[in-house]
């Protein structure tokens, strides 16, 4: 044990900087609330995705990009957060727990959407096991996150942009 | 027939691979089911094929419920005196009853509504109460039900209910062509990427006839290899975070996140999505980099897998918890390392890509069909996929990286040992555009299994059994 932790000494602490990131994959429909900045606190619900997504959002809180330093945090129930992040398109199964979900969400419910199926179905259009993307069912994000899955630092930038201006 | 499939299904001398069925009213008038077995002795497939027009055989084997439910969902046929012949991916509270999506003739535009309520199993022994987990759960993971029937902390009773991420890949892809199935297919499990797009490539590639070249075998044989070690290596982590563990788990998430970039690095992509085409890959990588990298990443594994084994608190939690016995395994027709962690064997690139591999695969499997003896296999897959791409790299052929071909109809069986096991692909190709698809990733077989596997444990065990099992909702659910 002594030796691990006289390596993990020896390297450093090794969360990086996150500045550079593709600024097209980021698209902002409305501002987020300045209140929350420092403190956002953040309900995953996987509406129907490949699982790329959610692999992507597991990283967040590894040593390298290290999200919590943000101040945003991933909470286990709709009633703690902020805001939901929604991957995938949303299959029919799902439709009804997003709803329930979304209920339960404090106002404001700031809507995160991540990944190129969560606006429009994406590469599943069309198929007969789910109703579509945020926009067929008439919710409006506020953040959109491009990408197939999109990259970490896409992710925390998408984020932290909602709240400038 | 009945007596047959059954006695290949109790035979150790056979490993079920699937049950694969396709609509061919049309051509033929019947609908054709394909019982896929492995003959493990003489080294070779066994297809066994029914016709039927509405009813076929209930075989009275765990193995077989959950796909009897599904061709009954998906092509509205019966198995004969199946007991509990509920809804499987189609929600009765979302889809209507004749909607039977797979047959060649359905009507897809259905009305959004209510319909029915699902059935659960009545099972309320007195003293006992409930606890339902989903569908929403509270780590960043994907949605499943999971009903617990408890007395006391004792789980007596695990019902599942799962494809709530239920899409119709199968059904979108069909009339496509084949470059949208290969894309698609990049999409079925995102963690699988790899595996699945080349289990779907392979069945394209024994359609069409291609002989890709050598060149092009081993650089998809390195990428897959490291596709599995950054899974396994990420399972590693979040045992090490379901038993407590936080300051292991983060330097072992440190070393997957090591492999995501290596990934990108290679081919631009943190999935190796978009790599591989039909007939080999699409362009030259430089395979240097990974060279040096993977020698530094397995010093590093090899310390934590000391720590982890060394510490007798973690040991405490995951060993004889989550058992599943050889007889369990057996009859759901497991795959992957929960079956090689009871007892039973088996592994598409030992057995049936033998030539490739050689000797770099060992025959590893173990006993006790725990939590460790599911890590330990983890461990065993891990060191062997450095050895291969070591290896494999050092000894590169030299040559083409792709082989031109010409478009041909057919049916094929394409397979794929990802990292959760066995993949397979049965693929129906028709005037150049794909005419049935069936998809079946390993997860399939292996989820019915966490039912029996966390009886009698403790309900705090459980995400840590869920961990060791580490099963995709996407590719079962599709």
């Amino acid at each position: 044990m002594f030796n691990v932790i006289k390596t993990f000494l020896k390297e450093g602490i090794k969360t990086e900087d996150i500045s550079s990131y593709n600024e097209d994959n980021i698209a902002i429909y409305k501002k987020l609330p300045k209140t929350l900045k420092g403190s956002l606190n953040i309900r995953h619900i996987d509406c129907g995705s490949c699982n790329a997504c959610e692999y992507e959002l597991t990283a967040l809180s590894n040593i390298f990009y290290d999200i919590e330093r943000f101040g945003i945090r991933f909470v286990a129930s709709p009633k703690h957060a902020d805001a939901l992040t929604i991957t995938g398109p949303i299959t029919r199964n799902m439709y009804k727990p997003l709803l329930d979900a979304m209920k339960n969400v404090p106002n404001p419910k700031v809507i995160i959407a991540i990944g190129d199926c969560a606006m429009d179905g994406g590469i599943f259009k069309g198929a007969y096991g789910i109703v579509g993307g945020l926009k067929d069912i008439n919710i409006e994000p506020y953040i959109l996150i491009k990408g197939c899955p999109p990259t970490p630092k896409d992710i925390i930038n998408g984020i932290l942009k909602g709240f400038e201006g | 027939m009945k007596h047959y499939i059954e006695s290949l299904l109790h035979s150790d001398d056979y490993q079920f691979l699937g049950l694969f069925v396709s609509d061919k009213t049309k051509e033929q008038g019947v609908f054709i089911l394909r019982y896929l077995f492995y003959d493990i002795k003489n080294k070779k497939l066994n297809i066994t094929e029914i016709d039927t027009r509405k009813e076929f055989p209930h075989i009275d084997i765990p193995a077989l419920d959950w796909y009897e439910r599904e061709i009954h969902d998906m092509f509205g046929l019966v198995p004969k005196g199946h007991p509990n012949l509920r809804p499987l991916m189609l929600f009765p509270e979302n889809y209507p009853k004749d909607f039977h999506p797979l047959r060649k003739d359905a009507n897809l535009n259905i009305e959004y509504r209510g319909y029915e309520e699902y059935r659960y199993e009545n099972f309320e022994p007195e003293g006992s109460f409930k606890i339902l987990v989903g569908p929403i759960h509270a780590g960043i993971i994907e949605p499943g039900h999971f009903r617990f029937t408890l007395n006391g902390e004792p789980i007596l009773k695990l019902e599942i209910r799962h494809f709530y991420k239920h899409k119709g890949i199968e059904k979108l892809a069909e009339g496509k062509p084949v470059e949208f199935g290969l894309k698609l297919s990049e999409r079925i499990s995102g963690d699988h990427s790899l595996a699945h797009s080349l289990a779907f490539v392979k069945a394209v590639e024994t359609i069409y006839g291609i002989d890709i070249p050598p060149k092009a075998v081993y650089v998809r044989a390195i990428l897959l290899e490291l596709e599995r070690l950054t899974c396994n290596i990420n399972d590693f982590a979040f045992i090490f975070q379901d038993v407590g563990y936080s300051f292991g788990a983060q330097k072992v998430f440190a070393i997957k996140e090591m492999l995501m970039r290596l990934n990108e690095a290679l081919t631009g992509n943190r999935f190796n999505r978009g790599i591989i085409k039909v007939g080999g890959i699409l362009k030259e990588i430089d395979l240097n980099i990974v060279k040096d990298g993977i020698k530094l990443l397995k010093k590093e594994y090899l310390k934590y897998k000391k720590l982890f084994l060394n510490s007798s608190t973690i040991l405490e939690r995951t060993d004889t918890t989550g058992k599943v016995s050889y007889e369990t395994a057996k009859k759901y027709a497991a795959l992957g390392y929960v079956a090689k962690a009871s007892g039973l064997y088996f592994d598409t690139r030992k057995i049936m890509e033998n030539k490739l591999y050689g000797p770099l695969i060992k025959e590893f499997s173990l006993k006790s069909g725990d939590v460790t003896a599911r890590l330990k296999v983890r461990f065993n897959d891990i060191e062997e996929s450095f050895d291969i791409i070591e290896e494999f790299i050092s000894n590169i052929p030299e040559g083409n990286i792709y082989k031109n071909y010409e478009k041909k109809d057919g049916y094929s069986f394409g397979f794929e040992e990802g990292q959760r096991g066995n993949i397979i692909h049965m693929l129906e190709i028709e005037n150049g555009l794909i005419s049935r698809w069936k998809i079946r990733d390993p997860s399939f077989h292996n989820w019915p299994i966490i039912q029996e596997a966390v009886l009698g444990d403790i309900i705090a065990d459980f995400p840590l059994i869920n961990k060791s099992l580490n099963l995709s909702y996407s590719g079962n659910d599709l």
